[in-house]
């Protein structure tokens, strides 16, 4: 990235970018790619899938330049655009009918063979910090999703909402949801450390 | 793992990541006082946070190698270009078809309905009136042309699933709390569930056409199959939060007057 495109305001790029300049668009996908991999990968829980969203992410936001709103931070158009492109990934590769905000998919996630160990038998030789990722990794979608942008990304509330086109409530339970199965598995690796001490 | 109201409603997670207006926030410092399982979340709260910070965090590919990524993206963004040179056509294709069945239904509603009075005697007709009689407030823009025509499907196709969804919204109005049984709950949970995701595709499609009052229905329909579908437990109290939902919002009368265009 040229020294311009390096210290060139996010809009500027944006402009550029949607004029035809393929370099502006680089510096955008430099900048920001590491965000979109760390929310990816924290949805997917593995590179490859991670890969997959980064780039559907990349290729959506050069198909909207035109409509990206010059007085709104391109990091909150950004979030929304990774933030449904979690969602349709899970849709392409979930079985008919799912919807990510629903027990049933929750179920269904529960159910899945490749989900591994509960908390209980995952605490057994790993550190909390493992036995709390593997149980993120077993949320419903939509909790896992809403717990990432909340937690990770620091998105409030009425913002993860608002890109998911969500109540501000159903956000809240559905973080509450997420933290209520978290604190368990934190409890349950308690006690399985407590025990074999 | 004991909990109480503060903490059932989500205000503690409000709390700890400082969402809560100040004087909100005080009032559950002085909770914190008092109850011990509260105080237990928070610490819960902050232990999940350290656990999870000392965790390295993943925002690259392996060993940070970037090249992949961007050669598999440069490859795709020439399909993108593509698209956005042949879309401009595609959509002046797609205008002209439907300003071309724009002008033909306006013909055909003009020479078979010299008055409003008068019953549409073709089914684009009967499509084209059944947008007009809809309330003011949720009928679209009446521009003749294009973004009529869509609209005006946009608002039957939204029509025909209110009439679907309504079976369920009756169906949880009038359940009664204290004798339903969990199969009745299971069954309009399964319904719910199975009409959220169109919902949610008529909500969007609505905001994306301004017909915000449209969308407005929609998105109340929206929240109660989603409550209804994320509630497992058929006991009263669930119940009776979808109820008064769907009172609160009104729903079933909104839903009468979009679907009858009285």
């Amino acid at each position: 990235m040229n020294g311009e495109y390096r210290s060139a305001a996010d809009s500027d790029l944006v402009a550029r970018a949607a004029a035809g300049d393929g370099s502006a668009f680089h510096a955008l996908v430099e900048r920001h790619r590491a965000m979109v991999y760390r929310v990816a990968y924290q949805f997917a829980g593995n590179h490859h899938d991670a890969e997959d969203i980064a780039q559907d992410v990349f290729i959506k936001v050069y198909r909207s330049l035109e409509r990206f709103r010059y007085d709104a931070q391109l990091t909150s158009w950004l979030y929304r655009i990774v933030m449904n492109a979690c969602i349709d990934h899970r849709r392409r590769h979930a079985p008919a009918g799912w919807a990510p905000f629903t027990d049933d998919a929750e179920l269904k996630m529960l159910n899945a063979p490749e989900e591994g160990p509960g908390p209980e038998e995952t605490a057994y030789g790993l550190q909390l910090g493992e036995v709390l990722e593997a149980e993120i990794a077993r949320l419903p979608p939509g909790q896992r999703l809403v717990f990432t942008m909340r937690h990770h990304e620091g998105l409030k509330l009425s913002e993860i909402a608002d890109a998911l086109g969500l109540a501000e409530g159903t956000v809240k339970r559905q973080l509450h949801a997420a933290v209520h199965r978290l604190r368990a598995a934190l409890s349950a690796s308690r006690v399985t450390v407590g025990g074999r001490a | 793992m004991s909990t109480c109201g503060l903490a059932a409603a989500g205000t503690i997670e409000q709390y700890f990541y400082g969402e809560l207006t100040p004087a909100d926030a005080a009032r559950v410092d002085v909770h914190l006082r008092e109850c011990a399982a509260c105080r237990q979340h928070v610490d819960d709260l902050r232990a999940i946070r350290s656990a999870l910070s000392a965790r390295a965090r993943v925002d690259a590919p392996p060993a940070g190698d970037w090249s992949g990524f961007t050669r598999r993206l440069d490859s795709a963004m020439p399909t993108a270009r593509t698209r956005r040179t042949v879309i401009p056509w595609l959509a002046i294709a797609a205008t002209l078809t439907l300003v071309t069945a724009g002008v033909f239904v306006t013909s055909r509603i003009s020479r078979n309905q010299p008055t409003l009075q008068t019953p549409p005697a073709s089914t684009s007709a009967q499509e084209a009136a059944s947008a007009a009689r809809l309330p003011q407030a949720v009928r679209p823009a009446t521009n003749a042309g294009v973004a009529s025509v869509a609209d005006q499907s946009l608002v039957r196709h939204s029509e025909e699933h209110f009439e679907r969804s309504k079976l369920v919204v009756l169906g949880l109005a009038t359940l009664d709390p204290h004798q339903a049984h969990a199969g009745d709950w299971q069954h309009e949970r399964e319904l719910a569930g199975s009409l959220l995701p169109d919902t949610r595709l008529y909500r969007l499609a609505a905001e994306d056409r301004g017909m915000t009052d449209l969308a407005r229905v929609l998105g109340d329909l929206e929240t109660v199959l989603l409550e209804t579908s994320m509630t497992d437990h058929p006991d009263r109290e669930s119940l009776e939060r979808v109820q008064r939902l769907i009172a609160r919002r009104d729903l079933v009368v909104k839903m009468n007057v979009v679907g009858s265009g009285i």
